[in-house]
């Protein structure tokens, strides 16, 4: 058990469907006369979960699966339901494409921002801050805004920003599929470092071969369960089965 | 100390940083930036002046700068509150990709408004010379009523941000509000010309308290009383802590509300 560094338990999350949302006050004063019993999403449904420190866990399913609220719980962002989450250890913030920046103000603006949010403080930054740069090639683009970024440069940067905060614990959405070739090496040269340090990564890809590559073990989302979890070998050939079969 | 605490390295570094994107977001895409927001309370003022002068200058001593102050004040109090039930949705894409204290947005963002209206005050100062009229050392007490209005305001939005959440209709509704709130507050008045009654009611309105705090401080050199201060100091403590307790209940939903 000590080496568990996450454990999910019978963890479940759904969404009032959006159509059904009381936001207004309208809304809220005309539905008190009749009562609609609003619909729900079960997004994740009952999902325990434990995780080794040190995996490299890969995390297969269709659009809609329930990945992306999977990582958002891990990382505290989204709050369970029912079931508990355990985790010990720093979690880097999910990783997706155009994480959280300010579009209307500059490069360098955000990544001092972001920093802080990570938990850097001015002066870490301010030493980090070329290697930030440079790792994202973006230096003659650093007073731009972000909004004029390309969304290939803008996940560059954020994976370079992310790549900063010391974390036992790596979320991993998808970073390489906006990158050129390039950069691709460059991120998979940076998992092969946390690897070696002994990182916790959990890395969420419809690529079979990436998936094979690097994780340990691999698990399939689908309904919000965990259809099915063992060697990446065999569960890229049982994503493929299934992806073809419907 | 709890990382998640207000007081953490973590969550000051968060608001220094936001604090100052803040300011450079309020002012860059206009030729005039900050300019535009000291015209904002002078033109409300000069419109009430120009109305309002022929009645009230008699009634009250230095009616332009009796108003001037009230009018500032109000322009903080409008601002910071309008601003801040809308920093959390505009801050929406860091809220859902990082966990970190969601008060800190409210926090910096009524700092924002703060910085605004401290540059503001400068008119008040300049009307001030102009009027004649010297300040001692009891100016320096501005900065303590400053500090509870800080506090003040901020509680009612973390309130107010907390009823947004599950009403967005709130924004407009506290649009209606505000203007409601601007004539049930002396700023345009004296509280000595309206019936005793009425008086009474007027002044659990705590910004009515604030305003003339400054106000006595600048045109009378007065100093609250105890009593005084210690009302100013109950409505900061209360707004923020009664405040603060309630969107904290709150916060770790915020994400999956946006």
């Amino acid at each position: 058990m000590k080496n568990n560094i996450i454990h999910l338990e019978n963890v479940s999350k759904s969404f009032i469907l959006p159509h059904l949302k009381r936001t207004t006050l309208k809304e809220h004063f005309l539905s008190f006369w009749r009562k609609t019993k609003p619909d729900y999403l079960k997004v994740l449904d009952h999902i325990s979960l434990t995780i080794p420190r040190g995996e490299f866990l890969g995390v297969m399913g269709k659009n809609g699966s329930g990945k992306s609220t999977l990582l958002r719980l891990l990382s505290n962002i989204y709050t369970p339901e029912t079931g508990t989450i355990k985790i010990e250890g720093k979690v880097a913030p999910f990783l997706e494409l155009g994480i959280g920046f300010q579009p209307e103000l500059s490069a360098r603006e955000n990544v001092f921002i972001n920093g802080a949010l990570l938990g850097l403080t001015p002066k870490m930054i301010q030493n980090k801050f070329d290697h930030i740069i440079d790792f994202a090639e973006i230096r003659p683009f650093l007073d731009l805004k972000i909004k004029n970024f390309s969304s290939g440069m803008r996940s560059r940067l954020a994976f370079a920003i992310a790549t900063q905060a010391d974390a036992d614990i790596y979320l991993c959405d998808e970073v390489l599929a906006v990158g050129d070739l390039a950069f691709q090496q460059k991120c998979l040269k940076i998992f092969q470092q946390w690897k070696q340090a002994q990182k916790t990564i959990i890395f969420v890809s419809h690529n079979p071969s990436l998936i094979e590559d690097f994780c340990d073990r691999a698990l399939i989302l689908a309904d919000g369960k965990v259809k099915s979890i063992g060697a990446p070998s065999l569960i890229t050939k049982l994503y493929s089965q299934t992806d073809q079969s419907t | 100390m709890n990382k998640n605490s207000l007081l953490s390295s973590f969550s000051r570094n968060i608001i220094l940083q936001l604090v100052k994107s803040e300011f450079k977001l309020r002012y860059q895409n206009s030729y005039l930036g900050y300019l535009w927001t000291l015209f904002k309370p002078l033109m409300l003022f000069g419109v009430i002046y120009l109305v309002f002068s022929n009645f009230l200058k008699s009634a009250i001593p230095n009616f332009p700068l009796y108003l001037l102050i009230g009018v500032i004040i109000w322009n903080y109090f409008q601002e910071a509150t309008l601003i801040g039930l809308d920093s959390l949705i505009s801050k929406r894409d860091l809220i859902t990709k990082i966990d970190f204290p969601r008060a800190t947005i409210i926090i910096a963002s009524v700092l924002g408004s703060s910085l605004t209206f401290l540059l503001n005050l400068i008119i008040v100062f300049i009307f001030l010379i102009l009027s004649n009229i010297s300040l001692g050392l009891e100016t320096l007490y501005l900065f303590w009523i400053i500090i509870l209005l800080y506090f003040f305001i901020t509680g009612i939005i973390f309130l107010l941000t907390r009823l947004y959440l599950r009403f967005f209709d709130l924004k407009h509704i506290w649009e209606v509000l505000l203007q409601m709130i601007f004539w049930l507050t002396p700023i345009v008045y004296d509280l000595s010309i309206v019936p005793e009654n009425l008086q009474k009611f007027l002044q659990l309105n705590p910004l009515a308290h604030f305003i003339n705090a400054v106000r006595m401080l600048f045109l009378s050199r007065q100093i609250p009383s105890l009593q005084g201060n210690l009302l100013l100091l109950f409505f900061a403590t209360a707004s923020f802590t009664i405040g603060y307790f309630v969107f904290q209940r709150q916060e770790r939903f915020i994400a999956e509300k946006l």
